[in-house]
């Protein structure tokens, strides 16, 4: 630049271009769509960062990073903090209330996973099919698989344990996915529901629950979960505990600072840095297709197989349940709950089905951690 | 080369064991439920 040093024009090649489009609507669809802004927003800005070159903010020098993106990526994202401590942030936001009241929700949130494992399989064909275009391994399969539970910070924790060079893509799948659930589940529960069965009534009041259960459920849910699943314990253990602080009464400080100030710092540094690892090197190969594509696949089995297992449960049941807070097993809280709340009251104006859903809903939470717990239980 | 062994035991073993731990999980909460409700409807009685 006018003799003095080197602009950064001559080193623009046509990926980082077209990672700009990306970055471009990322941002757009964070800004003006609010799709899920508070993740696309800060994601798509580490995308256009990164993808200005000679920056340097992802510059590592033998190995060690020296960028500044470089740094908080290294220390908060290879080294697990930030997607573990989100967790704790999440536990201090949710209530396990609707769960609690009815329990057989837990079993919507698990039979939701079942997306997980089919894109699991799906992934591992699709690799194995095109060998010399693909690089997909048992590990990276896993970690396409996870986007199915429809977890941002689980997606990240996993990919980075087993296929640290996918992480950037399947974030941006789990969190542009989560953003698209309105659109994606609908058309599914239609397909595999009659309009009777989306009508089904379900009181709206639900089981009273009490301080004390409230209080022993986190505890008790760690204590089971990371005896039986230990590799979960970073994510179950973190979600448990951000709920204690909340749901104690004792700890009201510890519980604000979880759920707020904490909560937003490690948002921004996980969207900064997931964006800033999606340079166009890193993001644009085929592999990337292949985790977008697979990421709808997962999410609509996932959707599938709630719904169809709520059905299931009906048999068997003498209070029947609707079929569509089966749909709401996926992680994506509170959105896939608001979705079966829409489209119950189409169904049938009398039904207030949030609450009810709220439950699978959060379930799906519990059970897409102890599947990345089970997949690095076996292949971590 | 996939070892499809693993592969069983990934998607099989994987999903069976979590659909394992929410369902002993639930009966947890369950049993959780009738323990906590247990005094605190005894309490009310009580007054």
């Amino acid at each position: 630049m006018f003799g003095l040093y080197t602009s950064a024009f001559g080193d623009l090649t046509w990926g980082n271009i077209v990672m700009l489009v990306i970055a471009g609507l990322l941002i757009y669809l964070g800004i003006a769509r609010k799709m899920e802004p508070l993740l696309l927003v800060p994601i798509g800005f580490g995308v256009l960062l990164v993808n200005l070159p000679l920056g340097g903010l992802m510059e590592f020098v033998d190995g060690e990073p020296v960028g500044l993106l470089a740094r908080v990526f290294r220390g908060g994202i290879t080294t697990e903090l930030i997607p573990a401590f989100i967790f704790l942030g999440l536990g201090a936001l949710t209530d396990f209330g609707p769960l609690i009241a009815n329990p057989k929700t837990l079993i919507l949130g698990a039979g939701a996973q079942f997306g997980v494992f089919f894109a699991f399989l799906v992934a591992l064909l699709i690799g194995n099919a095109f060998p010399d275009f693909l690089a997909i391994g048992v590990k990276e399969a896993a970690a396409i698989g996870i986007i199915g539970g429809a977890d941002g910070p689980t997606t990240v924790y996993l990919t980075n344990r087993l296929a640290p060079d996918l992480i950037g893509v399947t974030a941006v799948a789990a969190y542009t996915y989560m953003a698209l659930v309105p659109i994606i589940q609908p058309p599914i529960i239609k397909l595999l529901t009659t309009k009777a069965e989306r009508a089904i009534y379900m009181k709206p009041q639900m089981k009273p629950v009490s301080r004390r259960q409230k209080i022993l459920f986190p505890v008790v849910t760690a204590v089971i979960i990371i005896l039986l699943v230990p590799r979960s314990a970073p994510l179950i253990g973190m979600f448990m505990f951000g709920n204690l602080l909340v749901v104690s009464g004792v700890t009201d400080r510890l519980a604000d600072t979880a759920a707020n100030a904490f909560m937003n710092v490690l948002t921004i540094l996980l969207g900064l840095s997931i964006g800033a690892f999606m340079s166009a090197e890193a993001f644009l190969k085929a592999d990337s297709l292949v985790v977008l594509g697979l990421g709808v696949v997962a999410f609509a089995t996932s959707t599938a197989a709630g719904v169809l297992l709520a059905k299931l449960m009906n048999v068997f049941s003498k209070e029947k349940i609707n079929p569509m807070i089966g749909a709401a097993g996926l992680s994506a809280v509170p959105m896939a709950s608001r979705v079966v709340q829409r489209m119950g009251q189409q169904a049938n104006p009398q039904n207030f089905l949030l609450m009810h859903a709220m439950g699978p809903n959060i379930a799906g939470v519990i059970g897409t951690a102890t599947a990345a717990g089970v997949f690095l239980g076996i292949l971590g | 080369m996939i070892d499809w062994g693993l592969v069983a035991r990934v998607a099989g073993g994987g999903f069976g064991v979590t659909i394992l731990v929410l369902v002993v999980l639930s009966v947890a909460v369950w049993v959780i439920g009738l323990v906590a409700r247990g005094p605190e409807s005894k309490s009310k009685e009580t007054r």
